[in-house]
């Protein structure tokens, strides 16, 4: 399932390549091939056990592939670690929350921009020396619940701007075990924009959010693309995927059983089929070129026909920042 | 080449016996995720128990194996998933290390009240008689152990995949809610795990005891499956089959190298190659384990983390702790208790306390585990006293140094792999030192290491006040040294690690390095703490660095705080004292505490009520973040909508 490349189309953000999981006797994933280009959210939908969060897990290392390969631009990054997939840009958030839950909601941010400094920088020693305390922030408390790694420093105020970003001002005090499951959600999406990410990869990040916030939530995601930034979105929101994604992959059964616009995704039998239990005519099996026709159109999207209005990037984050 | 078939033999008995051990330890861990340190304990109290019914009391064999195997190991395998395990559901990782410490550390404890070590016990054969074979003779009980352990396996593969009781026993640490589903219940399988370990590991317990030609030893017996662990790692703790041959592999090993390789070695590195073999063959099982994937563990560390003081708060309190602490030696000078000088014990006290603040570093704040800050202790204590003729401050640069690039030789296998095989690696290493090194009078001299007081121009701690304050004011810098490693950009990183290591690794951040890092600063403070413990003592002993004085000490941090500088004082406090008071007890209070404790990962001072008492935490912050956390599931997200899930 590889896409056509036009000499001047846009290089894809990430190109997965015929990869296959086992778990023991068990196929995760069989042959998935998919492309994530630069300005685009693409879904990756399907039903429960279907091998979506596998993908996530080979494509940001956490996850060795028994076949196939995996590309950050003209990267080979198969066997690269987690950590190095991330300072080339990848950035991820998780279907079960992963926070660091000891520390505050505005320390998670930190952690993640700070993740390019090294060990020999001391500076930061530094900044564990006493200075002038600021006013407590709203949701801080006023008996030093202050960011360790100083205050006033670059950090914090960036932390801050991300926590603003996604829509939790004034919460970078608190500690991020004791935030709603919505709240950490929106952590450790802001933990993902600190690195700076060219490719961000969310696993159901609206689980748990009501209307309201699910609209806030999209309207984030399509500045973020809007600013040049890939977006792979898994989602059992229907009308949240439908309603923001570019292109949509389906993955059925550890395999990729339908790719195209939303419009075609939805009338697709294939995937009325794996979703609602219908069978198809006919024992039909992915129509692979049907897919590549449909890549054609996501390259068309990406080279700036499909989106209306100016690109506008989320408030504190730049997008394609990554290291 | 009768004596090759000899050894093959014997080393074959060696390894069946291991065999049975590591398999015990591998149904345990299968069943329940947990790696039973006290294994080996159980073994060796199933090996005293034996002694006692049959050579002391004369009881058949049969009867003897019926109360010990059927009886005593499945009611107190069963006792010990119910009443110590099954709370520990959820806890953080360490917590099920400490817990089978901590019951390894009450077994050794009872068994030296039961069975007093100064007393000679040896056990006879269950079969006597020898048979001939190829040329060779070969004692009936050998043949025993070696039928038994391969009935084991067999017994064991054939239940676990080819019985439903078998696979619902394998299914239930992935998925228990799976197990439920399917109609068996996840806890009354741990339950069944739990017992067929401790089966295990008293049947290796009683077989291996007659191979103890010098006597039983409780020491000595607990620690005889090292090599067993060793097999179980090679096993991948899963695969029973894997398991069994890796231990008859490295029982066959061990002979041919102690009978081949050892007589063309020097006579004074015998005794240290023999017992440093076991770690040997634990390392490199380590270094060929392949890595293990990360996983998202999907859970939330919902532990308030301890408040970290300010800089200035702890440089304030860092003064007063001086300041009490110089009035102290004021008031205790030329004091002595239980024979000792109160000085003294007070300078062992800060020098404890520096280890202690090294676990808070490692373990508390990075989750790693380690046993073998002891061993650093020592090492440290004996760089010391080895440069600049001793109690030099080159010696305390020199051991912290020293100590600093052996924790980082430690750690270095084990970071592409579970925080578990650190603990592992770092139990055989402190067993292997201990044996091997501390006890050699070649290396460490009969009589100790004279290390002596420190001497500078113009200023002497010959006198106990002067040393105290010194070591006191080294505590203090230390204490000050790991807030501020806290309050760092690093020490905000080994929190996150320890919460989520997916999640570190995802946001571009180097666990390997990480963990490298820390427990080679956390090494290199146990080094210096050993090198100050050695000016307080002047010499130290082949005994002071022993493997279960360290691991004791470890859950005497745990139970008051693992994760706070006052835990590590308190633990060094009372351990001293108790020391003093009922040296034989210190494992029984340590084991009993643990088991207390429980999944508390605050330990004592972690527990709420007890924070509101101590003076030193400050009132109301508490409450502040109880009304904090409860406004925020109210708190309005993208500006717009309110919610209350979570």
């Amino acid at each position: 399932m590889q896409p056509a490349e036009g000499g001047a189309a846009a290089p894809a953000v990430l190109t997965v390549s015929e990869v296959g999981v086992h778990f023991g006797g068990v196929a995760a994933l069989t042959h998935v091939s998919l492309r994530v280009l630069p300005g685009t959210v693409t879904g990756l939908i399907g039903p429960n056990g279907a091998g979506k969060t596998t993908l996530f897990n080979v494509i940001s290392g956490l996850q060795s592939p028994d076949r196939g390969s995996v590309h950050l631009f003209d990267t080979d990054i198969t066997t690269m670690k987690p950590h190095r997939r991330a300072r080339l840009g990848l950035a991820r958030t998780f279907q079960r929350l992963e926070l660091f839950g000891s520390l505050t909601a505005g320390e998670n941010v930190q952690v993640g921009l700070e993740s390019a400094v090294k060990w020999w920088e001391w500076r930061h020693l530094g900044r564990s020396f006493p200075r002038k305390r600021r006013a407590a922030r709203p949701g801080e408390t006023e008996d030093g619940d202050h960011e360790p790694g100083g205050l006033g420093s670059v950090a914090v105020a960036t932390s801050d701007r991300l926590l603003d970003g996604v829509g939790l001002q004034g919460l970078g005090g608190q500690q991020a075990s004791a935030m709603s499951t919505g709240l950490a959600r929106m952590v450790e999406l802001a933990r993902a924009l600190a690195i700076g990410p060219k490719l961000l990869l969310l696993d159901e990040p609206g689980s748990g959010l009501d209307e309201a916030e699910s609209k806030a939530l999209a309207d984030l995601l399509v500045r973020l693309a809007a600013g040049g930034m890939a977006v792979l979105l898994v989602e059992h929101d229907m009308e949240l995927v439908m309603g923001i994604c570019d292109y949509i992959y389906v993955l059925d059964f550890g395999d990729i059983i339908a790719a195209g616009t939303p419009e075609e995704i939805r009338k697709d039998p294939m995937v009325q089929a794996a979703y609602l239990g219908a069978m198809p005519d006919g024992d039909r099996v992915p129509d692979r070129g049907a897919v590549r026709e449909g890549e054609a159109e996501l390259q068309r999207i990406a080279t700036g026909a499909g989106r209306d209005g100016p690109p506008r990037g989320a408030p504190g984050v730049e997008p394609g920042g990554g290291r | 080449m009768s004596n090759f078939l000899q050894y093959t033999v014997f080393g074959i008995m060696l390894g069946a016996g291991y065999a049975i051990a590591a398999t015990g330890l591998v149904v345990t861990y299968t069943t329940s995720g947990v790696f039973n340190f006290a294994q080996g304990a159980v073994g060796m109290i199933a090996a005293f128990s034996y002694w006692e019914l049959v050579t002391a009391h004369h009881v058949p064999i049969l009867v003897a194996l019926v109360i010990i195997l059927i009886l005593g190991a499945s009611i107190a395998g069963a006792f010990v998933e119910r009443v110590l395990m099954r709370r520990l559901h959820g806890a953080s990782a360490e917590r099920p290390v400490m817990v089978t410490l901590g019951l390894m550390v009450i077994l050794t404890g009872l068994a030296a009240i039961i069975w007093s070590p100064s007393t000679q016990r040896t056990v006879g054969y269950m079969i006597n008689g020898q048979f001939r074979l190829v040329g060779i003779n070969i004692e009936y009980q050998y043949a025993l152990i070696i039928g038994v352990a391969t009935a084991v396996a067999i017994g064991l593969r054939a239940l676990f995949y080819g019985t439903r009781t078998g696979y619902a026993l394998r299914a239930v640490v992935d998925d228990p809610e799976l197990v439920a589903m399917s109609g068996a219940s996840p806890n009354r399988m741990s339950q069944y795990g739990w017992i067929l370990g401790f089966m295990m590991a008293a049947l290796a317990g009683v077989l291996l005891a007659s191979t103890q030609t010098t006597g039983l030893n409780i020491e000595a017996m607990t620690l005889l499956v090292v090599s067993g662990y060793a097999a179980a790692i090679v096993g991948r703790l899963k695969n029973i089959a894997v398991t069994f041959i890796a231990a008859v592999g490295i029982g066959l090993l061990e002979n041919y190298v102690i009978n081949y390789v050892l007589p063309h070695l020097p006579q004074s590195f015998v005794p240290d190659v023999t017992v440093a073999l076991p770690m040997v063959f634990l390392f490199i099982a380590l270094v060929m384990l392949p890595s293990v994937r990360l996983r998202a563990v999907g859970r939330l560390t919902t532990m308030r983390a301890p408040r970290v003081a300010s800089g200035w708060e702890s440089l304030v309190a860092g003064g007063v702790f001086f300041v009490v602490a110089g009035a102290a030696a004021l008031v205790f000078d030329n004091t002595a208790f239980k024979g000792t000088t109160v000085l003294t014990l007070g300078g062992v006290v800060m020098t404890l306390g520096i280890v202690g603040l090294s676990l808070v570093l490692v373990t508390g704040y990075s989750g790693q585990v380690s046993l073998c800050q002891f061993s650093f202790m020592g090492i440290g204590a004996f760089v010391m006293g080895k440069v600049a003729g001793g109690g030099s401050l080159l010696g305390l640069l020199a051991a912290t140094a020293v100590c600093a690039g052996v924790g980082a030789l430690i750690a270095l296998p084990t970071i592409r792999l579970r925080d578990l095989y650190l603990a592992l690696a770092t139990f055989a290493f402190a067993d292997a030192v201990a044996t091997g090194f501390f006890t050699d009078t070649h290396i460490y001299g009969s009589g100790g290491v004279n290390v002596g007081r420190i001497v500078l121009p113009g200023l002497t701690f010959g006198g106990d006040s002067a040393e105290f304050l010194m070591v006191t004011a080294f505590f203090v810098l230390a204490a000050w040294m790991v807030l501020a490693i806290r309050r760092s950009l690093f020490g905000r990183r080994l929190v996150a690690l320890n919460d989520s290591p997916a999640a570190y690794a995802t946001v571009g951040l180097n666990i390997g390095f990480t963990k490298v890092a820390v427990f080679a600063i956390a090494a290199g403070m146990a080094g210096l703490a050993g090198a100050l413990y050695g000016t307080v003592q002047q010499t130290v002993g082949t005994s002071d660095f022993d493997i279960f004085p360290g691991i004791i000490f470890v859950l005497f941090v745990t139970i008051w705080s693992i994760r706070s500088v006052s835990g590590a004082f308190l633990a060094a406090l009372t351990y001293v004292v108790l020391n003093q008071l009922w040296p034989s007890g210190l494992g029984l209070f340590a084991g009993i505490g643990i088991i207390l404790i429980g999944r508390a990962a605050g330990g004592i001072l972690g527990i709420e009520a007890i924070q509101l008492h101590l003076p030193w935490v400050k009132r109301g912050a508490a409450e502040v973040r109880e009304k904090s956390a409860a406004s925020i599931g109210s708190a309005a997200i993208f500006g717009s909508g309110t919610r209350a899930a979570g």
